[in-house]
């Protein structure tokens, strides 16, 4: 017994003394389709230079915290991380972010490109843009064509059809989501945005409560209504899968979701699904961005590789690869690609769409208002509270966060 | 021949020094945290801001519920169930093996077989009742706002009755049977002679086994972070998830520690008491 | 008639405890296609082992089985080597006024303390000793929270065992340690056996520490490993209940062995079941 958990120890101790000294290179990405490409990416990138590459997969919420930890601490234990583009700014602020050696050539689409500077010293440029996602709607065009309508313009079009083919073919006219934090932000910027209204003004004061905003949730609660019951806590899953199943007409969405649409195993509406960029109102109609970006930490012991890697990956070739992978370009000339636009019909709709995106708002704090404002949000559309009391509620507390930042 | 220094102490110094180091300075550590701002200097602010985050105060009702419900309902569930198995002649610790397999897994785990089954689509709860008639359609468990804490405190039910119910059988085990059976020749009913006779032999064990789930309960985190991470929203974000998020999320170490000294004091207060219990013993 | 009712609601209530357990383990056998079909398919489905594969053979759980295990092991191992002494020594010694009794409650306290008001602390430390995300690291933590509960348990144990064995012992010329080691502690073996389980349960179980002290795959435990499969929009069900079953059984077996101290050592002690 002594001598079988002594050998124990001893392996143990090996084990973790144990680092073998060859190249290495820990990269964290998102555990989804989104971290899928730059992955296998990784993997080929890695036997083909002869390092060994560790991929740490960790799902959207733990991947920030354990960049965010690692940034903040200088742990260095990641070597490339991928990140969400809203979580750049309070991890810039860390100052562990390595700027990039050269800048990014033009064939990168500007607002991708845009995310990756730092909002307090805009000029150097600090990660690089890989998976281009920008919202796109989406609408059931067999069933437009069947009353005779055209792919929706405004919001006033979609809320039109949403009555008028919702009544004709029993189903739910929209589809949207607007569980508490992320998801009911994601489906309210675009109106917000169309009716003129923004969440924060230049000064980053809390502008949610102003007439444009208030009218552009009245709208969110009209489409709420021909909208399934409980979508008030529906996530990004349930639109789907309204979708997929084809009891929803239209939805916002995200381009990662446009495979699934077409794919026989788990759609019922196989090649009926169309794109458009997002709808107009009061103003032109702009898809809120939501680019995933990789950057290197300061702290990595391996940057010179790392670099390497991310400029590999980011090329037009690979870029090409990871597309075919199913995984939305940020280059110009990949969604320009001949070959590229024949697979993937939504490639002209997606450039657009990502081409006029708009970031949400850079500012370090974005975490805890983007979650503040989503509980008021959901609250409107569950009937909780009214949407003039939710927004100047909302708007006192985003208030109360700048203010302790300050 | 007593010297100054107990001869015990060489024994304990080593276990003494690992925790002083791992526990106690980790604690100084914090208190510093929590009293500095971020240019260094010394400040009340976060403690400050402790009484007036209402998100801090929703968290704490929400624990003190989530606490309370749950320790009532597993408290009756348990105590049937001790004495209903304790009642049984035959099979009683194949019955005891199968009822503590809940409190013996993972919590993670637990969590984890618990989320696929309060799926509102694709989980089994939800199909099983569609089955039998039920309209599931309002039946969000953890998915909606309202139901989410009810639905985690159901897991925590499910996973820690047996908790209870183990030490209060032991408990009733241990009672001798001589004033119970001068009771029953007195012509005393089952339920009186339980009532007047058993529970008041028992409270010493009832009280230690509250104590013992009240002072876990305070502190509830791996269950709630795999059901829900906190969601929907804020509805089941207990005290120990909003310390996370500050600390994990929003980056404020500062904020967290100091949130983190009122978990730590709320749990002092039933450790003492708790001691004072053990020591009666 | 009233015992038969009894049996039925004692076996409904086994029924409640087990079903959720065993649906877990149903969908680690189940195909993606037939894990969530409506009626839920009980019995009589198609079996497949390819989610144990895909978690064990090319997923990452190998490794983080290997890791809890060897976690568990050394944790339990070290709280032992240094908790058992000093239970012998707060036992046995004589202590000026209530030392003992209140070295024995401060010790106990430790393990009262919530962990998340150590947690950042404990990395920053970890971090400036470069023992992050590795095992020996992570070992030494658990190896402080084990540490509370040998003592309290193992003292209990040996306030059980009558002084005059070891002064028998020691009068014939035995030291002091070679007392404890030679005859107290064979008289104290179940005990230690038992003491030993909890410690080894309670590393195999634990999550939050691990969660924040470990950075890449290469440290990771089981319950992390289980707890990065449920992403934002698509949960990984059947590698995640795989990775579930296979962290339930160690546990299954070790409580089994131990069952006869569960109470005592559930109740820090206070109950002897």
């Amino acid at each position: 017994m002594m001598r079988v958990s002594l050998s124990l120890i001893l392996c143990a101790l090996l084990a973790a003394c144990s680092r073998s000294p060859e190249r290495t290179l820990t990269i964290a990405v998102n555990a989804g389709v989104e971290g899928t490409a730059l992955k296998l990416a990784a993997k080929e990138w890695g036997a083909s230079k002869g390092v060994q590459v560790e991929v740490v997969e960790l799902p959207y919420a733990n991947l920030f915290e354990k960049e965010q930890l690692d940034l903040t601490s200088k742990t260095g234990a990641y070597d490339v991380i991928m990140l969400d583009d809203p979580w750049f700014p309070l991890m810039l602020e860390s100052g562990s972010i390595a700027p990039l050696p050269h800048t990014l050539d033009a064939d990168f689409v500007a607002s991708c490109v845009e995310v990756c500077k730092d909002p307090k010293h805009p000029g150097a440029q600090y990660a690089v843009p890989y998976v281009g996602n920008s919202q796109l709607f989406f609408y059931r065009k067999d069933l437009f064509a069947k009353y005779n309508l055209t792919a929706p313009q405004t919001w006033d079009e979609v809320l039109a059809a949403a009555k008028k083919i919702g009544a004709g073919e029993k189903m739910f006219g929209y589809v949207m989501r607007a569980a508490p934090g992320n998801a009911a932000v994601a489906d309210y910027m675009g109106l917000l945005w169309a009716f003129g209204g923004d969440v924060l003004d230049a000064s980053g004061n809390p502008v949610c409560d102003s007439p444009a905003a208030i009218d552009a949730l009245k709208f969110m609660l009209e489409l709420g209504k021909y909208s399934p019951p409980g979508y008030a806590g529906f996530n990004a899953d349930e639109v789907s899968a309204h979708l997929l199943q084809s009891t929803a007409l239209m939805s916002i969405n995200w381009p990662a979701w446009i495979a699934a649409m077409d794919d026989a195993s788990k759609s019922k509406v196989v090649g009926k699904i169309d794109f458009t960029p997002m709808p107009s109102e009061r103003v032109h109609g702009v898809g809120e961005l939501g680019t995933w970006i990789v950057a290197v930490p300061a702290a990595s012991k391996h940057a010179a590789d790392a670099f390497d890697f991310i400029f590999w990956a980011t090329d037009a070739p690979q870029m090409k690869q990871a597309a075919l992978r199913g995984n939305p370009p940020t280059r110009r000339s990949v969604f320009q690609s001949p070959d590229l636009v024949a697979k993937f019909r939504a490639f002209p709709a997606q450039l657009a769409s990502l081409e006029s995106a708009r970031a949400r708002p850079r500012t370090s704090h974005w975490n805890e208002i983007e979650n503040t404002f989503g509980i008021y949000i959901s609250k409107a559309n569950s009937g909780a509270m009214d949407p003039a009391s939710a927004m100047h509620a909302a708007a006192a507390e985003i208030a109360r966060i700048q203010q302790r930042a300050k | 021949m007593k010297s100054r220094i107990p001869s015990g102490l060489p024994w304990v110094l080593p276990a003494l020094l690992i925790l002083v180091t791992l526990s106690i300075y980790p604690m100084i550590y914090s208190v510093k945290v929590s009293i500095t701002d971020a240019s260094g200097a010394f400040t009340l602010a976060n403690f400050i801001r402790l009484f007036q985050d209402r998100l801090f105060g929703a968290a704490a009702v929400q624990t003190t519920v989530l606490t309370l419900v749950a320790l009532v309902i597993e408290f009756v569930l348990g105590l049937a169930l001790a004495v209903l198995i304790d009642s049984l002649a035959r099979a009683r610790s194949v019955f005891r093996a199968g009822l503590l397999v809940p409190m013996l897994l993972p919590p993670v785990v637990a969590a984890v077989a618990w989320r696929l089954i309060y799926n509102p689509q694709f989980g089994v709860l939800n199909g099983t009742l569609r089955r039998i008639g039920v309209n599931t359609a309002p039946l969000t468990w953890t998915s909606g706002e309202n139901s989410a804490l009810l639905s985690v405190i159901l897991v925590d039910v499910w996973e820690w009755t047996p908790f209870l119910f183990l030490l209060l059988s032991a408990g009733l085990q241990a009672i001798p049977p001589e004033p119970i059976e001068a009771a029953r020749i007195d012509g005393a009913g089952a339920w009186r002679i339980f009532r007047d006779v058993t529970l008041p032999l028992l409270k010493p064990t009832v009280l230690l086994a509250l104590l013992l789930r009240a002072m876990d309960l305070v502190r509830i985190f791996d269950q709630i972070f795999i059901l829900t991470q906190g969601g929907p929203g804020t509805a089941t974000e207990t005290v120990s998830l909003y310390i996370y998020r500050t600390a994990f999320r929003f980056s404020n170490f500062g904020y967290a520690a100091a949130m983190s000294f009122v978990l730590l004091a709320a749990t002092i207060v039933f450790s003492r008491g708790l001691m004072r219990l053990m020591r009666a013993r | 008639m009233k015992t038969a009712f009894r049996y039925i609601l004692a076996c409904a209530t086994l029924l409640i405890a087990l079903a959720p357990v065993y649906w877990l383990v149903t969908i680690s056998l189940k195909r993606e296609v037939d894990q969530f079909t409506y009626p839920p398919e009980w019995i009589g489905f198609t079996t497949t082992f390819q989610h144990y594969a895909s978690a064990f053979r090319n997923g990452s759980f190998a490794h983080y089985f290997t890791n809890s295990v060897l976690l568990a092991a050394l944790s339990t191992l070290a709280a032992l080597v240094f908790g058992v002494p000093a239970a012998y020594g707060l036992a046995r010694f004589e202590w000026p006024g209530r030392w003992s009794e209140n070295i024995g409650n401060w010790i106990l306290s430790t393990r009262m303390l919530p962990p998340i008001v150590t947690i950042v602390p404990l990395f920053l430390m970890l971090r400036e000793a470069r023992l992050l995300n590795s095992l020996f690291g992570l070992a030494i933590v658990y190896t402080a929270f084990n540490l509370p509960f040998v003592v309290w348990m193992m003292r209990g144990f040996f306030d059980e065992v009558p002084r005059e064995i070891e002064e028998a012992a020691m009068l014939d010329g035995e030291t002091r340690v070679g007392a404890l080691l030679r005859i107290v502690l064979p008289l104290v073996k179940p005990g230690l056996a038992a003491t030993a389980v909890f410690c080894l349960v309670v590393a195999w179980n634990e999550f939050l520490f691990a969660l924040i002290l470990t950075q890449t795959e290469s440290a990771m435990t089981l319950p992390v490993g289980i707890a990065s499969r449920v992403t934002q929009y698509e949960i990984r069900w059947g590698e995640m209940s795989a990775a579930g079953v296979v962290a339930m059984l160690p546990v299954l077996v070790f409580a089994t062995a131990a069952q006869k101290y569960l109470v005592r050592g559930l109740s820090l002690g206070a109950v002897k079941g």
